[in-house]
């Protein structure tokens, strides 16, 4: 992308697409016409990241009166990274943030799954109950983290319900308990996402190809043989998309969590989100917060470009 | 099929259908779009419950049975191949669902395999497969798990005309090697004249006529069937019945008169197919020609004459009036149809 001129990967696109109509003559000029364009594109897309990799390489905080292009006074070379590697909190976080993702998109996978299923078909007062399921996915995250703030409360809804279900007093300290803290958090996460699994599953099953399953089923097959050997496989690309979706947002979760239990206690609910925002917000070593950020930003770009790879698979 | 009836809400899609397919038989369900063939089929293979009335098959009534139990081959429009798979897949798909243990499946799909020629593409993945491999796959994935009767709602409308031809010799000649009980929807005249057995000739969600590819062709129950069977379809002019001395005669007006075999005096609807039209300068009919069509072997007269049209099909070496010329022809009242002119009916 950055040596463009000299290689001129948009002239070698116009070479492929419109060779027949165009003359060498008229791709230069095109490609002299767009390139300011290009360029202004390039660089509105891509100056927070150069500027959040010119930051991770010093120790520039806002509090230094310093103005942040001269950071480089304060040049440290990698030794954000070097510490990065080896702060414990992070990795914490890192690993706390992969557990809620590996249980939440499963979860919401199966859970999205079901419904899907049961919503392919006719049934009595579908549109209704369709509606009300798509609800969580319109609560504003912040809301639904206070939301399941009062559930959860030693004297909420939540413990009143088990205090049924056990005929005496169920008193559990749902955001103070490390274990049961994390649990609440990923149950809000659940009800919250789970509608959008949903929604992607249910649009990637109505267009499997009727016909197809019709032959299936005029084959002999039964609903289970029907469902993995045409329906599932035929999602396939949606799935991709549809868990990649939740893998990336998983991996960004902050609102709910943030007002649930503000990370804690302790450390316990304390995402990668939440841990940049403590570190920008509470101790300011922006330099350090850059470097974060790049780790992450690593991190889901090659989640990212593995669900661009399975796409491609899929389709083909 | 017993009075065999599908309602959409207040949308009658099938009336009554009474219809008997013999074993081995190939019978096309022709109509226009529209008609309810797709209906009547789809009622066949279960995959909508009739509103009234009965299917059996070899006498079981098939009401309620699952389409999985009925053991009916089906070959969609667009053939529905699952493309995900390899062409062994597809073929294999059906005794597997069956849980026909795997050296049979093995057995069965290179049997079948070798008689449709795909044996050189078993492992390719089925998408990408050009048109005719795909309708051979279609069948062969069908007919492998055996089925009592196999159902094709107009499997070649997707094809292009050239390609038709090939397609229809090819479906004749499978039909044939399998001896299978064949049900097969087109709106296409030509594919079932050329491929049927009998005909079942269908409008507005009424069965017509049945009968074989010649007798719907010499003897249509009504002007319906008249009309859409053959290329251009039977002429139908208006006229009178009358008993003259010289015998019995219809008379057209304007268009001049015919004698007639047989008859009741009456309004009638006279009918002849554009082929039994015999120029003859001294025939009792002529009409004005309005269009010239040449199309290689023959030359199609358009013909008008007071309210009257109609259309000639001539061999090409005839001499033929031009535009703007009168024509007179004869028609051999033997291959005069009469219809009710109320009823529309065949007298
Ligand atoms: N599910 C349905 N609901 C309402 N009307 C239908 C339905 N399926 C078919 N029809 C109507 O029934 C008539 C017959 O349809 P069909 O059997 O598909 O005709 P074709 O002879 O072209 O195959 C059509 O007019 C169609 O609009
Ligand atoms: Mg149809």
């Amino acid at each position: 992308m950055t040596d463009m001129t000299s290689t001129h990967p948009g002239a070698a696109d116009l070479h492929t697409d419109t060779a027949l109509h165009e003359g060498a003559e008229e791709k230069r000029l095109g490609l002299w016409l767009t390139l300011p364009a290009q360029l202004l594109v390039l660089f509105i897309a891509l100056f927070p990241i150069l500027m959040q990799i010119y930051i991770s390489l010093t120790d520039w905080s806002p509090l230094d009166g310093i103005p942040w292009y001269r950071a480089y006074e304060l040049w440290i070379g990698l030794l954000n990274y070097a510490d990065l590697a080896s702060d414990p909190r992070f990795w914490s976080a890192l690993w706390r943030t992969c557990i809620v993702m590996a249980i939440c998109v499963p979860v919401q996978f199966l859970l999205g799954l079901g419904l899907a299923i049961l919503f392919v078909d006719d049934f009595r007062g579908k549109r209704v109950l369709y509606s009300t399921i798509l609800v969580p996915m319109m609560v504003v995250p912040a809301v639904a983290g206070y939301m399941f703030f009062m559930l959860f409360q030693s004297g909420g809804p939540v413990n009143d319900i088990l205090s049924m279900f056990a005929g005496r007093p169920v008193t559990i300290a749902w955001l103070s308990d490390p274990d049961l803290a994390l649990f609440a958090t990923i149950v809000s996460d659940i009800w919250q996402w789970t509608p959008l699994m949903f929604l992607i599953l249910l649009a990637g099953m109505v267009s499997v190809p009727q016909d197809q399953q019709m032959a299936a089923v005029l084959l002999g097959a039964s609903w289970t043989r029907r469902f993995f050997t045409i329906v599932l496989p035929r999602m396939k690309t949606i799935i991709i998309i549809a868990v990649a979706i939740r893998v990336i947002e998983n991996f960004k979760v902050f609102d709910n969590f943030y007002i649930m239990t503000g990370g804690g206690p302790g450390v316990a609910t304390e995402t990668i989100s939440i841990y940049i925002y403590k570190v920008t917000q509470q101790e300011l070593i922006w330099g350090y917060v850059a470097a974060i950020a790049l780790a992450i930003l690593i991190v889901l770009s090659i989640v990212s470009a593995l669900a661009i790879k399975k796409l491609r698979g899929a389709q083909q | 099929m017993q009075n065999l009836g599908k309602r959409f809400g207040d949308f009658t899609a099938l009336a009554d259908m009474d219809l008997t397919i013999g074993s081995g038989e190939f019978v096309a369900l022709l109509g226009p779009s529209g008609c309810g063939k797709s209906t009547t089929m789809n009622m066949i293979a279960g995959m909508l419950d009739p509103t009234h009335g009965d299917i059996s098959f070899d006498g079981r009534n098939m009401n309620g049975v699952p389409m999985a139990k009925r053991g009916v081959g089906f070959v969609f429009q667009n053939y529905a191949i699952f493309t995900h798979m390899t062409v062994r897949d597809n073929l294999a798909y059906g005794l597997k669902s069956q849980r026909v243990p795997r050296a049979e499946i093995t057995r069965r799909v290179s049997e079948i395999a070798e008689l449709l020629q795909l044996t050189p593409m078993l492992d390719r993945r089925a998408a990408g497969l050009s048109v005719n491999i795909l309708q051979r796959l279609a069948i062969g994935r069908s007919a492998v798990v055996e089925p009592a009767i196999f159902l094709l709602d107009e499997p070649l409308s997707n094809v292009d005309a050239a390609f038709r031809a090939v397609m229809r010799a090819e479906l004749k000649s499978l039909q044939r090697q399998f001896k299978q009980t064949m049900v097969y929807v087109t709106h296409d005249q030509l594919e079932a004249m050329t491929m049927a057995d009998r005909i079942a000739v269908m409008d507005h969600g009424k069965l017509l006529q049945v009968g074989t590819p010649l007798d719907v062709y010499n003897h249509p129950a009504d002007t319906f069937v008249a009309r859409f069977i053959g290329a251009p379809g039977m002429n139908l002019l208006r006229g009178r019945v009358t008993g003259a001395d010289t015998g019995l005669t219809v008379d057209l007006g304007a268009a001049g008169h015919c004698p007639l075999r047989a008859g009741q005096g009456g309004d009638v609807l006279f009918g002849f197919r554009p082929e039994q039209v015999h120029p003859d300068p001294a025939g009792p009919m002529e009409m004005t020609v309005t269009t010239v069509e040449r199309i290689g072997a023959r030359t199609i007269l358009h013909l008008a004459a007071g309210d009257h049209s109609a259309k000639a099909v001539l061999d090409s070496e005839t001499p033929v009036p031009d535009q703007g010329e009168q024509f007179r022809f004869a028609v051999t009242p033997d291959d005069v149809r009469l219809f009710d002119a109320a009823t529309e009916r065949a007298l």
